[in-house]
Protein backbone atom coordinates (compact mmCIF):
# COMPACT_ATOMS: atom_id res chain seq x y z
CA UNK A 1 0.00 0.00 0.00
CA UNK A 2 1.12 3.46 -0.66
CA UNK A 3 1.60 6.13 1.76
CA UNK A 4 -1.29 7.97 0.03
CA UNK A 5 -4.12 8.07 2.59
CA UNK A 6 -8.18 7.64 1.09
CA UNK A 7 -10.33 8.88 4.19
CA UNK A 8 -13.71 9.39 4.17
CA UNK A 9 -13.86 12.87 2.81
CA UNK A 10 -11.86 12.38 -0.02
CA UNK A 11 -13.93 9.38 -0.82
CA UNK A 12 -17.10 12.03 -0.40
CA UNK A 13 -15.14 14.65 -2.82
CA UNK A 14 -14.83 12.41 -5.12
CA UNK A 15 -18.21 10.49 -5.37
CA UNK A 16 -19.94 14.00 -5.33
CA UNK A 17 -17.69 15.13 -8.33
CA UNK A 18 -19.23 12.55 -10.17
CA UNK A 19 -22.56 13.74 -10.13
CA UNK A 20 -23.82 11.90 -6.89
CA UNK A 21 -25.72 13.58 -4.49
CA UNK A 22 -26.67 12.76 -0.71
CA UNK A 23 -29.56 10.71 -1.64
CA UNK A 24 -28.00 8.67 -3.74
CA UNK A 25 -25.01 8.27 -1.49
CA UNK A 26 -27.40 7.12 1.27
CA UNK A 27 -29.27 4.67 -1.58
CA UNK A 28 -25.09 3.44 -2.35
CA UNK A 29 -24.74 2.40 1.27
CA UNK A 30 -27.97 0.95 1.70
CA UNK A 31 -27.56 -1.19 -1.29
CA UNK A 32 -24.18 -2.06 0.21
CA UNK A 33 -24.98 -2.73 3.12
CA UNK A 34 -28.31 -5.23 1.71
CA UNK A 35 -25.80 -7.16 -0.66
CA UNK A 36 -22.81 -7.70 1.03
CA UNK A 37 -22.84 -6.51 4.65
CA UNK A 38 -19.11 -7.88 5.97
CA UNK A 39 -17.63 -5.90 2.77
CA UNK A 40 -19.14 -3.07 3.55
CA UNK A 41 -17.73 -3.04 7.09
CA UNK A 42 -14.49 -3.36 5.63
CA UNK A 43 -14.78 -0.67 3.37
CA UNK A 44 -16.11 1.60 5.72
CA UNK A 45 -13.01 0.66 8.14
CA UNK A 46 -10.75 0.94 4.98
CA UNK A 47 -11.46 4.83 4.98
CA UNK A 48 -10.68 5.00 8.80
CA UNK A 49 -14.22 5.98 10.22
CA UNK A 50 -14.58 5.27 14.06
CA UNK A 51 -16.26 2.49 15.04
CA UNK A 52 -19.58 3.99 16.24
CA UNK A 53 -19.55 6.08 12.83
CA UNK A 54 -19.81 2.77 11.42
CA UNK A 55 -22.07 1.53 13.24
CA UNK A 56 -24.45 4.43 12.54
CA UNK A 57 -24.07 4.38 8.92
CA UNK A 58 -24.55 0.52 8.40
CA UNK A 59 -28.15 0.64 10.53
CA UNK A 60 -29.42 3.44 8.63
CA UNK B 1 -33.96 -61.60 -32.52
CA UNK B 2 -30.66 -59.56 -31.28
CA UNK B 3 -28.04 -61.74 -30.70
CA UNK B 4 -26.09 -60.45 -27.02
CA UNK B 5 -23.37 -58.38 -29.27
CA UNK B 6 -26.40 -56.46 -30.96
CA UNK B 7 -28.01 -55.35 -27.74
CA UNK B 8 -24.89 -54.31 -25.93
CA UNK B 9 -24.02 -52.38 -28.91
CA UNK B 10 -27.31 -50.76 -28.48
CA UNK B 11 -27.67 -50.00 -25.24
CA UNK B 12 -23.54 -49.06 -24.82
CA UNK B 13 -23.15 -51.80 -22.32
CA UNK B 14 -20.45 -54.75 -22.13
CA UNK B 15 -21.30 -58.39 -22.83
CA UNK B 16 -20.56 -59.18 -19.52
CA UNK B 17 -23.14 -56.71 -18.08
CA UNK B 18 -25.64 -58.74 -20.33
CA UNK B 19 -24.58 -61.89 -19.14
CA UNK B 20 -24.15 -60.96 -15.35
CA UNK B 21 -28.06 -59.59 -15.63
CA UNK B 22 -28.83 -62.99 -17.13
CA UNK B 23 -27.13 -64.56 -14.01
CA UNK B 24 -28.87 -62.92 -11.49
CA UNK B 25 -32.38 -62.97 -13.21
CA UNK B 26 -33.07 -59.56 -13.89
CA UNK B 27 -33.05 -60.00 -17.95
CA UNK B 28 -32.45 -63.45 -19.38
CA UNK B 29 -32.95 -63.38 -23.07
CA UNK B 30 -35.99 -65.57 -24.11
CA UNK B 31 -34.34 -67.68 -26.46
CA UNK B 32 -31.34 -69.76 -27.38
CA UNK B 33 -29.22 -69.75 -30.77
CA UNK B 34 -28.87 -73.90 -32.07
CA UNK B 35 -25.34 -73.40 -30.18
CA UNK B 36 -26.66 -72.23 -27.43
CA UNK B 37 -26.05 -68.27 -27.73
CA UNK B 38 -28.65 -66.01 -26.48
CA UNK B 39 -31.56 -64.55 -28.32
CA UNK B 40 -33.11 -61.54 -27.13
CA UNK B 41 -36.79 -60.74 -28.21
CA UNK B 42 -38.17 -57.37 -29.21
CA UNK B 43 -40.04 -57.70 -25.81
CA UNK B 44 -36.43 -58.72 -24.45
CA UNK B 45 -35.59 -55.29 -25.81
CA UNK B 46 -38.15 -53.41 -24.26
CA UNK B 47 -37.95 -54.59 -20.91
CA UNK B 48 -34.08 -53.42 -21.57
CA UNK B 49 -35.04 -49.77 -22.37
CA UNK B 50 -37.13 -49.72 -19.21
CA UNK B 51 -34.28 -51.12 -17.04
CA UNK B 52 -32.18 -48.72 -18.76
CA UNK B 53 -34.96 -45.61 -17.72
CA UNK B 54 -34.99 -46.62 -14.02
CA UNK B 55 -31.26 -47.51 -13.80
CA UNK B 56 -30.55 -43.60 -15.16
CA UNK B 57 -33.16 -42.10 -12.77
CA UNK B 58 -30.94 -44.04 -9.97
CA UNK B 59 -32.85 -46.73 -9.11
CA UNK B 60 -30.90 -50.00 -7.35
CA UNK B 61 -30.79 -52.90 -9.56
CA UNK B 62 -32.10 -54.72 -6.89
CA UNK B 63 -35.49 -52.73 -7.52
CA UNK B 64 -35.24 -53.19 -10.80
CA UNK B 65 -36.88 -56.92 -10.75
CA UNK B 66 -40.08 -55.62 -9.32
CA UNK B 67 -40.37 -52.69 -10.71
CA UNK B 68 -40.61 -53.77 -14.20
CA UNK B 69 -43.57 -55.91 -13.04
CA UNK B 70 -45.05 -52.58 -12.09
CA UNK B 71 -47.52 -50.56 -13.94
CA UNK B 72 -49.83 -47.92 -12.88
CA UNK B 73 -50.04 -45.98 -9.34
CA UNK B 74 -47.66 -49.20 -7.78
CA UNK B 75 -45.07 -48.01 -10.22
CA UNK B 76 -45.42 -44.24 -9.29
CA UNK B 77 -45.42 -44.77 -5.54
CA UNK B 78 -41.82 -46.71 -6.57
CA UNK B 79 -40.85 -43.52 -8.48
CA UNK B 80 -42.45 -41.14 -5.78
CA UNK B 81 -40.32 -42.65 -3.22
CA UNK B 82 -37.32 -42.39 -5.12
CA UNK B 83 -38.27 -38.89 -5.82
CA UNK B 84 -38.40 -37.71 -2.18
CA UNK B 85 -34.85 -39.88 -1.31
CA UNK B 86 -33.61 -37.28 -4.51
CA UNK B 87 -34.60 -34.31 -2.51
CA UNK B 88 -33.54 -36.08 0.76
CA UNK B 89 -30.31 -36.07 -1.04
CA UNK B 90 -30.66 -32.62 -2.54
CA UNK B 91 -31.40 -30.87 1.11
CA UNK B 92 -28.42 -32.80 2.75
CA UNK B 93 -26.36 -31.60 -0.03
CA UNK B 94 -27.73 -27.70 0.46
CA UNK B 95 -27.14 -28.51 4.22
CA UNK B 96 -23.53 -29.06 3.49
CA UNK B 97 -23.52 -26.01 0.82
CA UNK B 98 -24.07 -23.52 4.19
CA UNK B 99 -21.68 -25.08 6.41
CA UNK B 100 -19.19 -24.53 3.99
CA UNK B 101 -20.20 -20.86 3.26
CA UNK B 102 -20.47 -20.10 6.58
CA UNK B 103 -17.42 -21.45 7.69
CA UNK B 104 -15.37 -19.10 4.37
CA UNK B 105 -17.36 -16.22 5.74
CA UNK B 106 -15.98 -16.90 9.29
CA UNK B 107 -12.59 -17.42 7.85
CA UNK B 108 -12.31 -13.88 5.60
CA UNK B 109 -14.06 -12.20 8.96
CA UNK B 110 -11.49 -13.48 11.05
CA UNK B 111 -8.69 -12.30 8.70
CA UNK B 112 -10.58 -9.36 8.40
CA UNK B 113 -10.29 -9.31 4.82
CA UNK B 114 -11.78 -7.20 2.17
CA UNK B 115 -13.07 -9.27 -0.28
CA UNK B 116 -14.66 -6.87 -2.15
CA UNK B 117 -14.40 -8.14 -6.18
CA UNK B 118 -14.91 -5.92 -9.52
CA UNK B 119 -18.08 -7.25 -9.65
CA UNK B 120 -18.98 -6.24 -6.54
CA UNK B 121 -17.70 -3.13 -6.71
CA UNK B 122 -19.45 -2.21 -10.22
CA UNK B 123 -23.01 -4.10 -9.36
CA UNK B 124 -23.21 -1.56 -6.72
CA UNK B 125 -22.00 1.53 -8.55
CA UNK B 126 -24.91 0.47 -10.87
CA UNK B 127 -27.30 -0.19 -8.44
CA UNK B 128 -26.34 3.78 -7.17
CA UNK B 129 -27.14 4.46 -10.47
CA UNK B 130 -23.99 4.95 -12.11
CA UNK B 131 -23.53 4.40 -15.86
CA UNK B 132 -20.84 3.48 -17.77
CA UNK B 133 -20.25 7.03 -18.46
CA UNK B 134 -20.51 8.17 -14.81
CA UNK B 135 -17.99 5.01 -13.78
CA UNK B 136 -15.78 6.21 -16.33
CA UNK B 137 -15.88 9.78 -14.57
CA UNK B 138 -15.24 8.20 -11.19
CA UNK B 139 -11.94 6.74 -12.21
CA UNK B 140 -10.49 10.04 -14.38
CA UNK B 141 -11.74 11.71 -11.00
CA UNK B 142 -9.75 9.17 -8.30
CA UNK B 143 -7.03 9.34 -10.99
CA UNK B 144 -7.04 12.83 -10.98
CA UNK B 145 -7.54 13.87 -7.04
CA UNK B 146 -5.58 10.48 -5.66
CA UNK B 147 -3.54 8.46 -7.88
CA UNK B 148 -1.94 6.62 -5.82
CA UNK B 149 -4.97 5.62 -3.51
CA UNK B 150 -6.33 4.50 -7.09
CA UNK B 151 -3.93 2.01 -7.85
CA UNK B 152 -4.25 1.15 -4.13
CA UNK B 153 -7.85 0.63 -4.29
CA UNK B 154 -7.52 -1.01 -8.12
CA UNK B 155 -5.07 -3.53 -6.32
CA UNK B 156 -7.43 -4.22 -3.49
CA UNK B 157 -10.20 -5.46 -5.58
CA UNK B 158 -8.15 -8.18 -7.61
CA UNK B 159 -7.74 -6.40 -10.26
CA UNK B 160 -5.05 -7.91 -12.65
CA UNK B 161 -1.88 -5.52 -12.91
CA UNK B 162 -1.87 -5.15 -17.06
CA UNK B 163 -5.73 -4.05 -16.15
CA UNK B 164 -5.02 -1.31 -13.44
CA UNK B 165 -1.91 -0.15 -16.15
CA UNK B 166 -4.82 0.19 -18.74
CA UNK B 167 -7.71 1.68 -16.53
CA UNK B 168 -5.07 4.60 -15.35
CA UNK B 169 -3.59 5.56 -18.72
CA UNK B 170 -7.26 5.45 -20.10
CA UNK B 171 -8.48 8.14 -16.57
CA UNK B 172 -5.02 10.25 -17.66
CA UNK B 173 -6.25 10.12 -21.23
CA UNK B 174 -9.49 11.17 -21.01
CA UNK B 175 -8.95 14.01 -17.94
CA UNK B 176 -6.74 15.97 -20.93
CA UNK B 177 -10.07 16.24 -23.10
Amino acid sequence: MSNEVMNKEKWVLLFREIGLDDATMRKWHHEFEARYPNEHQSFLEWLKIPEAEISMIRAQ
Amino acid sequence: MFTIGQVAKKYGLSRSTLIYYDNIGILTPSGRSESNYRLYSDNDLKKMGRMMLFRSAGLSLDSIPSLLDKQGDDLNSSLEHRLSSINNEIQGLRNQQKVILNILENESAVKGSRVITKETWVSLLKAAGLDEDGMKNWHVEFEKTSPEAHQDFLESIGIEKDEIISIREWSKIDDQN
